[in-house]
């Protein structure tokens, strides 16, 4: 095989450089002409943590309780889709991971239809996240903040109760903000898209909720 | 244009298609047993050690993967690697089913049908629902450890470090009593690529953590590149995210850098035995790129 394709390599490279003379020549030969054309006519023209607490050392505010309020309701209809459908285990079996995933976010969007943006970062909790990812932000060198907007995930378009697109990567969560956020539980994550805040619904690759520009521009 | 030149071009595409099928062909055929070996791959020192592979940035489906993979096999004739760890973009892009295979199962079935484990970690362009994917070996975890003779490994999730991955993993750094304590994960803590360079704040939250109960080795991916660097707080860093992706050029000086490789694909390579770690780094043409030794550390880090 590797005769062959060595043959048909210089065999090519042969042919190549001989149509390269006769390119030229033809080239030439055109040029020729048209130097005789200008010379005869110039007019051409891209399920909640075991503790919902709040982080170590930060007192649990009402924001906090409030939080832990909504995401327990989001919990709930979780849990009430996950035993409507085959559960996601281990498996060889791509497909199955494909259905189940797409099977558990399907009936989480049946049972949460017409769920507005706000339901778990309600207006009563979104100061507080508005306030520590502001606080953490101002913290860190400008170097650091241009490094974390640089890798934002951009130009995507994202709205609560629909699938993460599957074509954007998964921007890693600054680890040191993440000590500041409120826990969540394992089935939940957040995430950063653009300038927003996310609740990702991990098993189900689900947007549970938005808090639209809440990083800063710099 | 003149029929000549159209003939000409004609002819040269159909030379070009039969050199691109003749490479399929080969692609397709993968002689495992009969490809002749790497010619820049050393053999292991020892019978008995822990030898595995170190593949990074890897899903991508396409020819550089193809070629790097195959470039595996050819050195598993002379190195042969038990398992294979994974840092991270196993998957680029979609991950339909048929993507687990152009992605994964189809350059990498000589390994899969020489029965090679497979240990991943997730990277950002991972969905952790890949944890569910059992040639993946992840036991349905995002983040775990397992043990290989005297080496204990320690798969980390870079893409979300919360308080519970933390807690984890205090708990079974503290309560590892193995020789040797290795960690892999996506996201490099230090590292001279120019495009993302060292992860400041994962470095803030395991640093530490790796220091105090003695890491001997962090191996990360991300830099589509090869990184060995200087022993950091006495803990040894490897970058080997080029095993399909490459950024060429990105390299940059940090002072850092004990070798780098960004001007081709590669993939690593390494041999534990007793209290000594042999590496070795091998480009997707088969030069061996970089090889030493490690002797643990006595204490881990710091030391």
């Amino acid at each position: 095989m590797t005769i062959l394709r060595s043959a048909l390599l210089v065999l090519l490279a042969t042919f190549a450089v001989a149509c390269n003379r006769v390119d030229s020549a033809e080239t030439k030969a055109a040029a020729d002409t048209a130097d005789t054309d200008r010379a005869t006519n110039r007019s051409s023209p891209s399920p909640l943590p075991a503790t919902t607490a709040a982080p170590d050392g930060q007192p649990v505010t009402p924001a906090i309780l409030a939080f832990h309020k909504h995401l327990e309701a989001y919990m709930t209809v979780h849990k009430e889709a996950d035993g409507k459908v085959p559960s996601l285990k281990r498996t060889d079996d791509p497909v199955e991971i494909s259905t189940r995933e797409k099977g558990l976010a399907e009936m989480i969007m049946t049972l949460r239809a017409g769920a507005q943006e706000g339901v778990v970062f309600a207006p009563d909790v979104q100061t507080h996240f508005r306030t520590i990812i502001t606080e953490d932000f101002a913290k860190r060198s400008l170097a650091d903040r241009r490094a974390l907007v640089h890798e934002l995930p951009k130009g995507a378009k994202v709205s609560v109760n629909v699938i993460y697109p599957t074509t954007i990567p998964l921007l890693t969560f600054p680890a040191a903000l993440l000590q500041k956020l409120p826990d969540l539980p394992p089935e939940l994550e957040y995430r950063i898209v653009g300038r927003h805040l996310l609740l990702r619904d991990v098993k189900a690759n689900l947007i549970v909720d938005v808090l639209r520009d809440a990083i800063p521009t710099t | 244009m003149t029929k000549a030149p159209v003939r000409s071009f004609s002819i040269l595409l159909v030379l070009l298609a039969m050199v691109v099928a003749v490479d399929a062909l080969d692609l397709q055929r993968q002689p495992a047993a009969q490809v002749a070996a790497a010619p820049g791959v050393l053999p292991p020192v020892a019978k008995d050690s822990v030898k595995f592979l170190v593949i990074g940035d890897s899903g991508t489906g396409d020819r550089a993967q193809i070629e790097t993979a195959q470039q595996m096999w050819r050195a598993h004739s002379v190195f042969p690697y038990e398992f294979a760890i994974m840092l991270g973009d196993n998957m680029y892009g979609s991950e339909r089913p048929q993507d687990y295979a152009r992605k994964f199962e189809v350059p990498f079935k000589p390994l899969l049908d020489a029965k090679i484990e497979f240990y991943a970690s997730l990277g950002n362009h991972d969905d952790p629902n890949q944890m569910y994917y059992k040639p993946f070996g992840m036991g349905g975890k995002r983040f775990y450890t397992y043990q290989k003779n005297d080496v204990r490994f320690f798969a980390l999730d870079s893409n979300y470090m919360d308080k519970d991955q933390q807690r984890w993993l205090e708990q079974e750094l503290s309560q590892s009593k193995s020789k040797w304590k290795i960690a892999y994960f996506h996201h490099p803590i230090y590292s001279s690529g120019g495009r993302h360079g060292s992860e400041l704040d994962l470095r803030s939250i395991v640093e530490p953590l790796f220091i105090k109960y003695a890491l001997n080795v962090a191996i990360a991916g991300h830099e589509h590149f090869y990184e060995r660097l200087k022993p950091q707080k006495g803990i040894h860093y490897f970058t080997a995210g080029g095993s399909a992706k490459l950024r060429s050029g990105d390299i940059i000086a940090t002072g850092m850098t004990a070798k780098g490789f960004d001007t081709d694909q590669s993939f690593m390579m390494i041999e534990i035995d007793g209290d000594a770690l042999h590496f070795q780094t091998i480009s997707r043409r088969g030069r061996l790129i970089d090889s030493g030794t490690i002797t643990r550390q006595a204490s881990g880090g710091t030391s």
